[in-house]
């Protein structure tokens, strides 16, 4: 019995992961290629309103973020997860409307959370 | 169907309180992670999505490898070690093994023994340890049930807190692990010790789990 339940366990997490994959790595290419307009679209709830707390969503996603960039390795794990780029590294949680971008600009910081320059709380 | 109920009652009562408070465990972790991600601007997950979670698995798990870790040890242990006075104990001088005749193995077998019993070769030898193999082995996928969840949910809060996720072998040095496993393990074993102790001086009137009410306090190994 507890072995089904290990295997089970580590089939839906492994299961979970390769299932929401592709949706991840599209959304985070759509990101990265695509106009402030549409990075705007793709950020999480939260993220959003950080993003225009000081101004239209678009003047913060289109001048301080690179774009760009083939993934290079994605992370799934639950309902977050990262994809490095060649040019930038996002975090990405899941919402009610699919996978969203929740943190972008982001370079590691050493023992500290990464740095990123577009994030939520 | 009365006498059914009555002859099972301990097994039938444990597990309906353990299905009913493993809904209350769901609908109550629920609600704190709901919390936690209305704190975090993030979406409410509904409760399927929750008992499907990693967080959920690995806060059940990691109590049911605790429970079978106390009882594998209190099966194992307890034929060695002994407590003057206690119930829970058997008597000092039955520490060990005990003999065939005592066990009513092999030849001592009884005409209503299971049959493994009279049994003198691996199969004897593996009916003589079969519940505290058992309790072990349930223990131990238990326990690395705990680290897998363990590892997932910690993952998901690591990329929550934008930090690289672990390997499973890293996992397994984190604090998080280790404090999970080693909060559940000081309990059972305050609990089980003390327990044993206390049925020295203390009684439950008609509970196997205590002395007859009238017993000594010296007096070791009686159940009332």
């Amino acid at each position: 019995m507890r072995a089904f339940i290990l295997g089970a366990t580590v089939a839906m997490l492994a299961g979970c992961a390769a299932t929401e994959r592709p949706d991840v790595e599209r959304v985070a290419t759509d990101f990265a290629t695509g106009d402030p307009t549409a990075r705007c679209a793709l950020l999480a709830p939260a993220t959003l309103a950080a993003a225009e707390r000081d101004g239209p969503c678009v003047a913060a996603v289109g001048t301080s973020l690179s774009s760009g960039g083939q993934v290079l390795q994605t992370s799934v794990w639950g309902d977050e997860a990262q994809v490095r780029l060649a040019g930038d590294t996002l975090f990405l949680t899941r919402t009610g409307g699919g996978w969203k971008v929740a943190a972008a600009g982001c370079t590691p910081n050493g023992d500290l959370p990464y740095a990123c320059r577009l994030e939520g709380p | 169907m009365r006498r059914v109920l009555r002859d099972n009652g301990i097994g039938l009562v444990f597990g309906g309180l353990f299905l009913l408070m493993l809904v209350g465990q769901a609908v109550a972790g629920q609600a704190q992670y709901n919390d936690q991600q209305a704190a975090y601007g993030a979406e409410a997950v509904s409760l399927l999505q929750y008992v499907t979670s990693s967080t959920f698995a690995v806060d059940v798990v990691e109590n049911w490898q605790s429970e079978y870790l106390q009882f594998f040890l209190y099966i194992f242990l307890t034929v060695w070690l002994v407590q003057r006075g206690s119930g829970e104990s058997k008597d000092i001088e039955k520490a060990g093994l005990e003999s065939d005749e005592d066990q009513k193995v092999g030849a001592h077998a009884r005409a209503d023994s299971p049959a493994w019993a009279r049994l003198t070769d691996w199969r004897g030898a593996l009916f003589s340890r079969s519940l505290g193999i058992v309790m072990g082995t349930i223990f131990v996928l238990s326990w690395l049930a705990q680290s897998v969840a363990g590892w997932a949910a910690y993952n998901s809060e690591q990329l929550g807190n934008r930090e690289d996720p672990v390997t499973w072998l890293g996992y397994l040095t984190e604090p998080d692990f280790w404090n999970r496993t080693l909060q559940n393990w000081q309990s059972e074993m305050l609990a089980v010790g003390s327990m044993a102790v206390l049925g020295v001086y203390l009684r439950q009137r008609g509970s196997p789990e205590s002395k007859p009410v009238g017993a000594a306090h010296a007096d070791t190994g009686e159940t009332g």
